[in-house]
Protein backbone atom coordinates (compact mmCIF):
# COMPACT_ATOMS: atom_id res chain seq x y z
CA UNK A 1 0.00 0.00 0.00
CA UNK A 2 1.21 2.90 -0.79
CA UNK A 3 2.05 5.93 2.35
CA UNK A 4 -0.30 8.67 1.16
CA UNK A 5 -3.69 7.66 -0.87
CA UNK A 6 -4.37 11.67 -2.01
CA UNK A 7 -1.85 14.33 -2.29
CA UNK A 8 -2.08 17.95 -3.25
CA UNK A 9 0.76 19.87 -4.38
CA UNK A 10 1.00 23.51 -4.71
CA UNK A 11 -2.58 23.71 -5.42
CA UNK A 12 -3.94 27.30 -6.63
CA UNK A 13 -7.13 27.84 -7.61
CA UNK A 14 -9.11 31.35 -8.94
CA UNK A 15 -12.72 31.95 -9.72
CA UNK A 16 -13.51 33.86 -13.28
CA UNK A 17 -14.29 36.59 -11.31
CA UNK A 18 -11.09 36.67 -9.73
CA UNK A 19 -11.66 35.47 -6.35
CA UNK A 20 -8.07 33.78 -5.07
CA UNK A 21 -9.91 30.78 -3.71
CA UNK A 22 -6.88 28.31 -2.98
CA UNK A 23 -3.81 29.84 -2.83
CA UNK A 24 -0.74 26.74 -2.66
CA UNK A 25 -2.20 24.37 -0.78
CA UNK A 26 -0.55 21.10 0.19
CA UNK A 27 -1.87 18.16 1.60
CA UNK A 28 -1.21 14.97 2.34
CA UNK A 29 -3.90 11.91 3.42
CA UNK A 30 -3.33 8.74 4.50
CA UNK A 31 -5.48 5.86 3.55
CA UNK A 32 -8.05 4.56 6.71
CA UNK A 33 -7.80 8.12 8.52
CA UNK A 34 -10.44 10.93 9.16
CA UNK A 35 -8.49 13.91 8.41
CA UNK A 36 -10.96 17.46 9.39
CA UNK A 37 -10.56 20.65 7.24
CA UNK A 38 -10.79 22.94 9.88
CA UNK A 39 -11.68 26.75 8.53
CA UNK A 40 -14.31 29.33 8.81
CA UNK A 41 -16.72 30.64 6.60
CA UNK A 42 -15.03 31.54 2.77
CA UNK A 43 -11.87 29.62 3.95
CA UNK A 44 -11.62 27.68 0.56
CA UNK A 45 -12.85 24.41 1.96
CA UNK A 46 -15.56 23.56 -0.47
CA UNK A 47 -13.30 25.11 -3.21
CA UNK A 48 -10.29 22.72 -2.17
CA UNK A 49 -13.08 19.47 -2.02
CA UNK A 50 -14.38 20.65 -6.07
CA UNK A 51 -11.33 20.16 -7.67
CA UNK A 52 -10.19 16.77 -5.37
CA UNK A 53 -13.45 15.82 -7.01
CA UNK A 54 -12.12 16.85 -10.61
CA UNK A 55 -15.58 19.15 -11.00
CA UNK A 56 -13.33 22.43 -10.49
CA UNK A 57 -9.82 22.45 -12.85
CA UNK A 58 -6.84 23.68 -10.35
CA UNK A 59 -5.19 26.93 -12.06
CA UNK A 60 -1.87 26.07 -10.72
CA UNK A 61 -0.53 22.33 -8.73
CA UNK A 62 -1.60 19.05 -9.17
CA UNK A 63 -3.49 16.44 -7.24
CA UNK A 64 -2.27 13.02 -7.15
CA UNK A 65 -4.20 10.03 -6.56
CA UNK A 66 -2.86 6.61 -5.36
CA UNK A 67 0.33 7.67 -6.53
CA UNK A 68 -0.91 8.72 -10.29
CA UNK A 69 -1.78 12.61 -11.34
CA UNK A 70 -5.56 13.12 -11.79
CA UNK A 71 -6.65 12.94 -15.82
CA UNK A 72 -9.46 15.63 -16.48
CA UNK A 73 -10.15 13.62 -19.85
CA UNK A 74 -13.46 12.29 -19.56
CA UNK A 75 -12.98 8.76 -18.73
CA UNK A 76 -10.36 9.75 -16.07
CA UNK A 77 -12.80 11.60 -14.50
CA UNK A 78 -15.42 8.64 -14.67
CA UNK A 79 -12.19 6.91 -13.00
CA UNK A 80 -11.87 9.80 -9.89
CA UNK A 81 -15.30 9.26 -9.19
CA UNK A 82 -15.76 6.00 -8.65
CA UNK A 83 -12.73 6.50 -6.15
CA UNK A 84 -13.41 9.99 -4.53
CA UNK A 85 -16.83 10.44 -3.63
CA UNK A 86 -18.64 13.48 -2.49
CA UNK A 87 -21.25 14.62 -0.43
CA UNK A 88 -22.35 18.12 -0.32
CA UNK A 89 -23.30 20.23 2.01
CA UNK A 90 -27.25 21.15 1.42
CA UNK A 91 -28.79 17.44 0.66
CA UNK A 92 -31.28 19.23 -1.39
CA UNK A 93 -28.66 20.11 -3.82
CA UNK A 94 -27.85 16.41 -4.21
CA UNK A 95 -31.22 14.71 -4.13
CA UNK A 96 -32.32 14.73 -7.39
CA UNK A 97 -35.11 12.02 -7.10
CA UNK A 98 -38.09 11.59 -5.06
CA UNK A 99 -37.44 8.22 -4.63
CA UNK A 100 -34.86 7.23 -1.68
CA UNK A 101 -34.04 3.89 -3.46
CA UNK A 102 -33.46 5.78 -7.00
CA UNK A 103 -31.30 8.19 -5.71
CA UNK A 104 -29.28 6.21 -3.95
CA UNK A 105 -29.03 3.39 -7.05
CA UNK A 106 -28.34 6.71 -9.44
CA UNK A 107 -24.08 6.53 -9.13
CA UNK A 108 -24.04 2.55 -9.58
CA UNK A 109 -26.16 2.64 -12.80
CA UNK A 110 -23.79 5.35 -13.91
CA UNK A 111 -21.07 2.56 -12.97
CA UNK A 112 -22.64 0.22 -15.37
CA UNK A 113 -23.43 -2.73 -12.92
CA UNK A 114 -25.01 -5.36 -13.18
CA UNK A 115 -28.52 -4.76 -11.54
CA UNK A 116 -28.11 -7.81 -9.29
CA UNK A 117 -24.79 -5.79 -7.94
CA UNK A 118 -26.34 -2.80 -8.01
CA UNK A 119 -29.74 -3.93 -6.29
CA UNK A 120 -27.36 -5.58 -3.23
CA UNK A 121 -25.06 -2.23 -3.03
CA UNK A 122 -28.01 -0.17 -2.44
CA UNK A 123 -29.69 -2.19 0.27
CA UNK A 124 -25.77 -2.54 1.96
CA UNK A 125 -26.14 1.42 1.71
CA UNK A 126 -29.43 2.12 2.82
CA UNK A 127 -28.92 -0.72 5.82
CA UNK A 128 -25.65 0.75 7.04
CA UNK A 129 -27.08 4.79 6.82
CA UNK A 130 -29.64 3.41 9.01
CA UNK A 131 -32.81 4.73 6.40
CA UNK A 132 -34.26 1.43 5.94
CA UNK A 133 -37.44 2.89 7.83
CA UNK A 134 -37.65 5.66 5.47
CA UNK A 135 -36.75 4.18 2.40
CA UNK A 136 -40.26 4.18 0.79
CA UNK A 137 -40.98 7.82 1.71
CA UNK A 138 -40.68 10.48 -0.60
CA UNK A 139 -37.41 12.59 -0.18
CA UNK A 140 -39.72 15.63 0.21
CA UNK A 141 -41.55 14.65 3.28
CA UNK A 142 -38.11 13.75 5.06
CA UNK A 143 -36.37 16.04 7.65
CA UNK A 144 -32.48 17.54 7.05
CA UNK A 145 -30.59 14.93 9.20
CA UNK A 146 -32.83 12.17 7.04
CA UNK A 147 -31.93 13.56 3.57
CA UNK A 148 -28.21 13.84 4.72
CA UNK A 149 -28.60 10.20 5.69
CA UNK A 150 -29.70 9.80 1.95
CA UNK A 151 -27.13 11.68 0.25
CA UNK A 152 -24.33 9.74 2.10
CA UNK A 153 -25.77 6.42 1.30
CA UNK A 154 -26.02 7.80 -2.42
CA UNK A 155 -22.28 8.39 -2.36
CA UNK A 156 -21.23 5.05 0.38
CA UNK A 157 -23.21 2.61 -2.39
CA UNK A 158 -20.50 3.67 -5.22
CA UNK A 159 -18.09 2.19 -2.50
CA UNK A 160 -15.08 5.11 -3.00
CA UNK A 161 -11.73 4.54 -1.12
CA UNK A 162 -11.78 8.53 -0.57
CA UNK A 163 -15.67 9.92 1.32
CA UNK A 164 -15.69 13.99 1.18
CA UNK A 165 -18.19 15.56 3.02
CA UNK A 166 -18.56 19.13 2.86
CA UNK A 167 -19.63 20.24 6.58
CA UNK A 168 -21.48 17.10 7.39
CA UNK A 169 -22.61 18.48 10.48
CA UNK A 170 -24.10 21.63 9.60
CA UNK A 171 -27.70 22.03 10.25
CA UNK A 172 -28.03 18.91 12.75
CA UNK A 173 -29.01 18.51 16.24
CA UNK A 174 -26.77 17.52 18.34
CA UNK A 175 -27.83 13.93 18.86
CA UNK A 176 -27.85 14.24 14.80
CA UNK A 177 -24.04 15.30 14.90
CA UNK A 178 -23.06 12.21 17.11
CA UNK A 179 -24.97 9.63 15.33
CA UNK A 180 -23.19 10.71 11.83
CA UNK A 181 -20.08 11.44 13.33
CA UNK A 182 -19.96 7.56 15.02
CA UNK A 183 -21.20 6.76 11.69
CA UNK A 184 -18.32 8.14 9.68
CA UNK A 185 -15.96 6.02 12.31
CA UNK A 186 -17.78 3.01 11.92
CA UNK A 187 -17.51 3.10 8.09
CA UNK A 188 -14.05 4.28 8.42
CA UNK A 189 -13.14 1.10 10.67
CA UNK A 190 -15.36 -1.69 8.79
CA UNK A 191 -14.16 -0.39 5.09
CA UNK A 192 -11.00 1.23 5.64
CA UNK A 193 -12.54 4.32 3.61
CA UNK A 194 -10.49 7.68 3.84
CA UNK A 195 -12.78 10.37 4.85
CA UNK A 196 -12.12 14.22 4.73
CA UNK A 197 -14.83 16.28 6.50
CA UNK A 198 -14.61 20.07 6.30
CA UNK A 199 -16.51 21.36 9.44
CA UNK A 200 -16.24 24.42 11.81
CA UNK A 201 -17.45 22.09 14.91
CA UNK A 202 -14.34 22.71 16.62
CA UNK A 203 -15.53 20.58 19.35
CA UNK A 204 -16.34 17.69 17.41
CA UNK A 205 -12.71 17.44 15.86
CA UNK A 206 -10.15 16.25 18.78
CA UNK A 207 -13.06 13.29 19.40
CA UNK A 208 -13.26 12.13 15.74
CA UNK A 209 -10.75 13.02 13.38
CA UNK A 210 -7.25 12.13 13.11
CA UNK A 211 -5.37 14.50 10.94
CA UNK A 212 -6.04 18.21 10.75
CA UNK A 213 -5.69 20.94 8.64
CA UNK A 214 -6.33 24.32 9.16
CA UNK A 215 -7.44 26.34 6.50
CA UNK A 216 -7.97 30.21 6.11
CA UNK A 217 -8.12 32.64 2.77
CA UNK A 218 -7.51 30.22 0.62
CA UNK A 219 -4.32 28.75 2.68
CA UNK A 220 -2.99 25.92 4.39
CA UNK A 221 -2.10 27.36 7.77
CA UNK A 222 -1.38 24.39 9.76
CA UNK A 223 -1.58 20.85 10.15
CA UNK A 224 -0.86 17.82 12.30
CA UNK A 225 -2.91 15.85 14.95
CA UNK A 226 -5.47 17.26 16.95
CA UNK A 227 -2.89 17.65 19.69
CA UNK A 228 -0.45 18.91 17.61
CA UNK A 229 -2.75 21.66 16.31
CA UNK A 230 -4.53 22.83 19.28
CA UNK A 231 -1.28 23.21 21.61
CA UNK A 232 -0.27 26.53 18.64
CA UNK A 233 -2.83 28.28 20.57
CA UNK A 234 -2.11 31.83 18.90
CA UNK A 235 -1.74 30.63 15.48
CA UNK A 236 -5.60 29.04 15.81
CA UNK A 237 -6.94 32.44 17.23
CA UNK A 238 -5.66 34.36 14.48
CA UNK A 239 -7.70 32.43 11.71
CA UNK A 240 -11.10 33.34 13.99
CA UNK A 241 -11.01 29.79 15.25
CA UNK A 242 -10.87 29.03 19.17
CA UNK A 243 -9.83 26.00 21.35
CA UNK A 244 -12.29 23.19 22.16
CA UNK A 245 -14.54 24.05 25.26
CA UNK A 246 -12.34 21.42 27.25
CA UNK A 247 -9.28 22.80 25.74
CA UNK A 248 -10.54 26.20 26.40
CA UNK A 249 -11.33 25.19 30.28
CA UNK A 250 -8.24 23.35 30.82
CA UNK A 251 -6.00 26.22 29.45
CA UNK A 252 -7.83 28.15 32.44
CA UNK A 253 -7.04 26.16 34.88
CA UNK A 254 -3.55 25.57 33.93
CA UNK A 255 -2.61 29.24 33.48
CA UNK A 256 -4.77 30.89 36.25
CA UNK A 257 -5.37 28.20 39.05
CA UNK A 258 -2.42 26.81 39.31
CA UNK A 259 -3.30 22.98 37.70
CA UNK A 260 -0.43 20.71 36.38
CA UNK A 261 -0.98 20.02 33.46
CA UNK A 262 1.31 19.45 30.51
CA UNK A 263 -0.04 18.86 27.45
CA UNK A 264 -4.10 20.61 27.08
CA UNK A 265 -6.48 17.68 26.97
CA UNK A 266 -8.75 18.31 24.23
CA UNK A 267 -11.55 15.64 25.23
CA UNK A 268 -13.63 15.23 28.07
CA UNK A 269 -11.89 11.63 28.77
CA UNK A 270 -8.36 13.31 28.61
CA UNK A 271 -9.40 15.85 30.54
CA UNK A 272 -11.09 13.94 33.23
CA UNK A 273 -7.83 12.00 33.44
CA UNK A 274 -5.39 14.75 34.21
CA UNK A 275 -8.07 16.13 36.22
CA UNK A 276 -8.19 13.07 38.43
CA UNK A 277 -4.25 13.10 38.60
CA UNK A 278 -3.69 16.37 39.84
CA UNK A 279 -6.80 15.68 42.44
CA UNK A 280 -4.26 12.46 43.43
CA UNK A 281 -1.27 14.43 43.46
CA UNK A 282 -3.40 16.95 45.90
CA UNK A 283 -4.17 13.81 48.31
CA UNK A 284 -0.88 13.05 48.14
CA UNK A 285 0.77 16.18 49.20
CA UNK A 286 -1.43 16.81 51.93
CA UNK A 287 -0.90 13.53 53.03
CA UNK A 288 2.85 13.81 52.93
CA UNK A 289 2.29 17.23 55.03
CA UNK A 290 0.41 15.54 57.61
CA UNK A 291 2.68 12.69 58.01
CA UNK A 292 5.73 14.92 57.98
CA UNK A 293 4.20 17.46 60.47
CA UNK A 294 3.34 13.48 62.40
CA UNK A 295 6.53 13.22 62.77
CA UNK A 296 7.97 16.15 63.68
CA UNK A 297 5.75 15.99 66.68
CA UNK B 1 -55.45 23.83 -5.41
CA UNK B 2 -51.81 23.51 -4.34
CA UNK B 3 -52.92 21.39 -0.86
CA UNK B 4 -55.00 18.72 -2.47
CA UNK B 5 -51.97 17.97 -4.80
CA UNK B 6 -49.85 17.64 -2.14
CA UNK B 7 -52.53 15.35 -0.02
CA UNK B 8 -53.14 13.27 -3.03
CA UNK B 9 -49.32 12.73 -3.29
CA UNK B 10 -49.19 11.88 0.76
CA UNK B 11 -52.14 9.35 0.11
CA UNK B 12 -50.80 7.71 -2.49
CA UNK B 13 -47.54 7.11 -0.81
CA UNK B 14 -49.53 5.00 1.61
CA UNK B 15 -51.94 3.49 -0.02
CA UNK B 16 -51.60 -0.44 0.12
CA UNK B 17 -51.95 -0.62 -3.50
CA UNK B 18 -48.30 0.91 -3.36
CA UNK B 19 -46.32 -1.73 -3.84
CA UNK B 20 -48.97 -2.70 -7.22
CA UNK B 21 -46.97 -3.11 -9.96
CA UNK B 22 -47.41 0.92 -11.79
CA UNK B 23 -47.90 -0.09 -14.83
CA UNK B 24 -50.41 -2.95 -13.88
CA UNK B 25 -52.59 0.03 -11.96
CA UNK B 26 -52.15 2.37 -15.02
CA UNK B 27 -53.86 -0.43 -17.52
CA UNK B 28 -56.79 -1.36 -15.04
CA UNK B 29 -57.65 2.87 -15.10
CA UNK B 30 -57.29 3.38 -18.52
CA UNK B 31 -58.61 0.57 -20.28
CA UNK B 32 -61.61 0.73 -17.66
CA UNK B 33 -62.09 3.95 -18.12
CA UNK B 34 -62.06 3.87 -22.03
CA UNK B 35 -64.69 1.17 -21.75
CA UNK B 36 -66.59 3.26 -20.02
CA UNK B 37 -66.25 6.69 -22.42
CA UNK B 38 -67.33 3.76 -24.87
CA UNK B 39 -70.21 1.91 -23.71
CA UNK B 40 -71.73 5.35 -22.95
CA UNK B 41 -74.08 3.20 -20.81
CA UNK B 42 -75.17 4.51 -17.80
CA UNK B 43 -75.63 1.14 -15.95
CA UNK B 44 -71.77 0.59 -16.82
CA UNK B 45 -70.96 4.17 -15.57
CA UNK B 46 -72.47 3.32 -12.33
CA UNK B 47 -70.77 -0.17 -12.03
CA UNK B 48 -67.44 1.46 -12.92
CA UNK B 49 -68.04 4.06 -10.80
CA UNK B 50 -68.84 1.86 -7.64
CA UNK B 51 -65.68 -0.70 -8.65
CA UNK B 52 -63.27 2.09 -8.65
CA UNK B 53 -64.63 3.45 -5.42
CA UNK B 54 -64.29 0.13 -3.84
CA UNK B 55 -60.98 -0.45 -5.17
CA UNK B 56 -59.51 2.61 -3.99
CA UNK B 57 -61.43 2.54 -0.88
CA UNK B 58 -61.38 -0.76 0.94
CA UNK B 59 -57.99 -2.33 -1.24
CA UNK B 60 -56.28 1.48 -0.90
CA UNK B 61 -57.50 1.74 2.34
CA UNK B 62 -58.41 5.72 1.44
CA UNK B 63 -60.33 7.37 4.29
CA UNK B 64 -63.45 7.56 2.60
CA UNK B 65 -64.67 10.80 3.67
CA UNK B 66 -61.64 12.25 1.85
CA UNK B 67 -62.24 10.33 -0.96
CA UNK B 68 -65.44 12.30 -1.72
CA UNK B 69 -64.19 15.39 -0.97
CA UNK B 70 -61.91 14.96 -3.68
CA UNK B 71 -65.02 13.80 -5.83
CA UNK B 72 -66.31 18.03 -4.82
CA UNK B 73 -63.66 19.32 -6.95
CA UNK B 74 -64.74 18.14 -10.03
CA UNK B 75 -68.56 18.58 -8.86
CA UNK B 76 -67.69 22.35 -9.70
CA UNK B 77 -66.88 22.56 -13.09
CA UNK B 78 -69.82 19.80 -14.15
CA UNK B 79 -72.09 21.98 -11.94
CA UNK B 80 -71.21 24.93 -14.22
CA UNK B 81 -71.51 22.56 -17.26
CA UNK B 82 -74.85 21.32 -16.35
CA UNK B 83 -76.95 24.26 -15.99
CA UNK B 84 -75.96 24.99 -19.83
CA UNK B 85 -78.03 21.60 -20.22
CA UNK B 86 -80.52 21.87 -17.90
CA UNK B 87 -82.35 24.81 -18.27
CA UNK B 88 -84.17 25.42 -22.07
CA UNK B 89 -85.97 27.57 -23.17
CA UNK B 90 -89.05 26.69 -26.05
CA UNK B 91 -92.73 27.81 -26.67
CA UNK B 92 -94.16 24.79 -25.67
CA UNK B 93 -93.86 23.92 -21.94
CA UNK B 94 -95.40 20.10 -22.83
CA UNK B 95 -91.85 18.54 -22.12
CA UNK B 96 -90.72 20.56 -19.35
CA UNK B 97 -90.55 19.05 -15.47
CA UNK B 98 -91.00 22.51 -14.18
CA UNK B 99 -90.30 25.80 -16.16
CA UNK B 100 -91.90 29.52 -15.48
CA UNK B 101 -93.26 31.81 -18.54
CA UNK B 102 -91.26 35.05 -19.76
CA UNK B 103 -93.43 36.48 -22.03
CA UNK B 104 -94.44 34.22 -24.97
CA UNK B 105 -92.08 31.22 -24.60
CA UNK B 106 -91.09 29.13 -21.35
CA UNK B 107 -87.73 29.10 -19.44
CA UNK B 108 -87.19 24.95 -17.24
CA UNK B 109 -86.05 22.01 -17.43
CA UNK B 110 -86.78 19.19 -20.06
CA UNK B 111 -87.56 15.94 -18.98
CA UNK B 112 -84.62 14.77 -21.81
CA UNK B 113 -82.58 17.87 -20.20
CA UNK B 114 -82.80 15.93 -16.85
CA UNK B 115 -81.91 12.70 -18.16
CA UNK B 116 -78.98 14.17 -20.36
CA UNK B 117 -77.43 15.49 -16.99
CA UNK B 118 -78.06 12.34 -15.16
CA UNK B 119 -75.91 10.40 -17.53
CA UNK B 120 -73.55 12.60 -18.06
CA UNK B 121 -73.02 12.63 -13.97
CA UNK B 122 -72.41 9.15 -13.63
CA UNK B 123 -70.16 9.54 -16.96
CA UNK B 124 -68.04 12.29 -15.54
CA UNK B 125 -67.98 10.30 -12.02
CA UNK B 126 -66.88 6.88 -13.23
CA UNK B 127 -64.28 8.69 -15.35
CA UNK B 128 -62.67 10.70 -12.44
CA UNK B 129 -62.64 7.74 -10.09
CA UNK B 130 -61.09 5.74 -12.60
CA UNK B 131 -58.35 8.57 -12.49
CA UNK B 132 -58.38 8.77 -8.76
CA UNK B 133 -57.55 5.27 -8.45
CA UNK B 134 -54.22 5.41 -10.20
CA UNK B 135 -53.70 8.91 -8.35
CA UNK B 136 -54.30 7.89 -5.04
CA UNK B 137 -52.59 4.26 -5.62
CA UNK B 138 -49.50 5.32 -7.64
CA UNK B 139 -46.67 8.02 -6.56
CA UNK B 140 -45.50 9.85 -9.49
CA UNK B 141 -42.27 8.18 -9.36
CA UNK B 142 -43.94 4.86 -10.01
CA UNK B 143 -46.26 6.26 -12.54
CA UNK B 144 -42.68 7.14 -14.46
CA UNK B 145 -41.53 4.11 -13.94
CA UNK B 146 -44.75 2.42 -16.00
CA UNK B 147 -44.07 4.82 -18.40
CA UNK B 148 -40.84 4.16 -18.69
CA UNK B 149 -41.89 0.24 -19.54
CA UNK B 150 -44.16 1.81 -22.01
CA UNK B 151 -41.05 3.68 -23.85
CA UNK B 152 -42.21 7.02 -22.96
CA UNK B 153 -39.10 9.06 -24.34
CA UNK B 154 -36.90 9.48 -21.61
CA UNK B 155 -36.25 12.83 -21.64
CA UNK B 156 -39.65 13.33 -20.98
CA UNK B 157 -39.58 11.24 -18.04
CA UNK B 158 -36.37 12.81 -16.34
CA UNK B 159 -38.48 15.96 -16.79
CA UNK B 160 -41.38 15.01 -15.01
CA UNK B 161 -39.34 13.72 -12.36
CA UNK B 162 -37.03 16.40 -11.60
CA UNK B 163 -39.98 19.25 -11.97
CA UNK B 164 -41.88 16.99 -9.18
CA UNK B 165 -38.91 16.89 -7.14
CA UNK B 166 -38.38 20.50 -6.78
CA UNK B 167 -41.83 21.42 -6.72
CA UNK B 168 -41.49 21.02 -3.12
CA UNK B 169 -37.78 22.27 -2.66
CA UNK B 170 -38.92 25.49 -4.08
CA UNK B 171 -42.50 25.77 -2.45
CA UNK B 172 -40.86 24.91 0.73
CA UNK B 173 -37.59 28.40 -0.60
CA UNK B 174 -40.92 30.41 -1.56
CA UNK B 175 -43.11 30.29 1.44
CA UNK B 176 -39.86 30.54 4.02
CA UNK B 177 -39.24 33.85 1.72
CA UNK B 178 -42.94 34.93 1.79
CA UNK B 179 -42.41 33.97 5.84
CA UNK B 180 -39.88 36.44 6.31
CA UNK B 181 -41.12 39.14 4.39
CA UNK B 182 -44.35 38.61 6.20
CA UNK B 183 -42.81 39.05 9.24
CA UNK B 184 -41.15 42.53 8.31
CA UNK B 185 -44.56 43.52 7.46
CA UNK B 186 -44.28 42.61 3.54
CA UNK B 187 -47.36 42.03 2.67
CA UNK B 188 -48.84 45.12 5.26
CA UNK B 189 -51.13 46.95 2.01
CA UNK B 190 -51.69 46.61 -1.41
CA UNK B 191 -48.42 48.64 -3.20
CA UNK B 192 -46.02 47.15 -0.40
CA UNK B 193 -47.61 42.99 -1.09
CA UNK B 194 -46.83 43.75 -4.81
CA UNK B 195 -43.66 45.41 -4.51
CA UNK B 196 -42.96 41.99 -2.08
CA UNK B 197 -44.30 39.30 -4.33
CA UNK B 198 -42.11 40.96 -6.96
CA UNK B 199 -38.74 40.76 -5.32
CA UNK B 200 -39.42 36.47 -4.24
CA UNK B 201 -40.42 35.98 -7.43
CA UNK B 202 -37.14 37.40 -8.94
CA UNK B 203 -35.31 35.47 -5.94
CA UNK B 204 -36.87 32.31 -6.74
CA UNK B 205 -35.83 32.95 -9.94
CA UNK B 206 -32.15 33.45 -8.74
CA UNK B 207 -31.98 30.78 -6.38
CA UNK B 208 -33.10 28.46 -8.82
CA UNK B 209 -30.95 28.82 -11.38
CA UNK B 210 -27.99 28.44 -8.43
CA UNK B 211 -29.81 25.35 -7.27
CA UNK B 212 -30.21 24.20 -10.95
CA UNK B 213 -26.01 24.33 -11.32
CA UNK B 214 -25.09 23.04 -7.85
CA UNK B 215 -27.24 19.80 -9.19
CA UNK B 216 -25.25 19.50 -11.87
CA UNK B 217 -22.37 19.24 -9.79
CA UNK B 218 -23.52 16.76 -7.58
CA UNK B 219 -24.63 14.90 -10.44
CA UNK B 220 -21.50 15.04 -12.44
CA UNK B 221 -19.88 14.19 -9.26
CA UNK B 222 -21.72 10.64 -9.02
CA UNK B 223 -20.47 10.07 -12.67
CA UNK B 224 -24.36 11.53 -14.57
CA UNK B 225 -23.55 11.59 -17.96
CA UNK B 226 -26.11 12.84 -19.59
CA UNK B 227 -28.86 10.91 -18.78
CA UNK B 228 -30.30 9.94 -15.18
CA UNK B 229 -30.18 6.05 -15.06
CA UNK B 230 -31.74 4.97 -11.62
CA UNK B 231 -33.17 1.58 -10.44
CA UNK B 232 -36.58 1.20 -9.75
CA UNK B 233 -37.32 -0.24 -6.64
CA UNK B 234 -39.10 -3.66 -6.79
CA UNK B 235 -42.78 -4.16 -6.89
CA UNK B 236 -44.88 -6.79 -5.63
CA UNK B 237 -44.96 -10.03 -7.77
CA UNK B 238 -47.73 -11.47 -9.41
CA UNK B 239 -50.28 -10.50 -12.17
CA UNK B 240 -53.10 -10.69 -10.22
CA UNK B 241 -54.47 -7.29 -11.01
CA UNK B 242 -54.23 -7.63 -15.15
CA UNK B 243 -56.43 -11.04 -14.63
CA UNK B 244 -58.80 -8.59 -13.06
CA UNK B 245 -58.74 -5.92 -15.41
CA UNK B 246 -59.39 -8.35 -18.19
CA UNK B 247 -62.12 -9.73 -16.24
CA UNK B 248 -64.07 -6.81 -15.17
CA UNK B 249 -63.77 -5.12 -18.80
CA UNK B 250 -65.26 -8.37 -20.71
CA UNK B 251 -67.84 -8.39 -17.97
CA UNK B 252 -68.34 -4.58 -19.04
CA UNK B 253 -68.70 -5.28 -22.49
CA UNK B 254 -71.27 -7.72 -22.34
CA UNK B 255 -73.72 -6.07 -20.05
CA UNK B 256 -72.76 -2.77 -22.74
CA UNK B 257 -73.95 -4.69 -25.32
CA UNK B 258 -77.01 -6.67 -23.61
CA UNK B 259 -78.35 -3.17 -22.31
CA UNK B 260 -77.56 -1.54 -26.03
CA UNK B 261 -80.30 0.48 -27.18
CA UNK B 262 -82.46 -0.66 -23.88
CA UNK B 263 -81.13 1.77 -21.82
CA UNK B 264 -81.01 5.73 -23.02
CA UNK B 265 -77.78 7.15 -23.52
CA UNK B 266 -76.21 10.26 -24.33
Amino acid sequence: MKEYILEVHSLSFTYPDGTRALRDVNMKIKPGEITAILGGNGAGKSTLFHTLNGILKPSKGQIVFEGKPIDYSRKGLIELRKSIGIVFQDPDNQLFSASVYQDVSFGLMNLKLPEEEVRRRVNEAINRTGIVNIKDKPTHSLSFGQKKRVAIAGVLAMEPKVLILDEPTAGLDPKGVSEIMTFLKEIQQELAVSIIISTHDIDMVPIYCDKVFVMNEGEIVAHGTPEEIFQDIDRIRSVNLRLPRIGHLMEILKEKDGFHIDSLPLTISKARRALIRNRLKDIFKIKTLKDNRYQQK
Amino acid sequence: MLEKMISIDRYAYNSKLRYIEPLQKLIFSLLTLAVGLWADNIVISIIIFSIMIYATVYYGGIPIKYYFKLLLIPMTFLFISVITLVINISHNPENFLCYFRIGSSFIGCSKTGALKVLLLFFKVMASVSCLYFLSLSTPIIDFLAALKKLKVPKLIIEITGLIYRFIFVIMETAENMFRAQNSRLGYIDLSTAYRSLGTLISNLFIRSYKRANELYIALESRGYDGEINVLQQEYKRGKKLYFYTALINILLLIIALITKGRWPSL
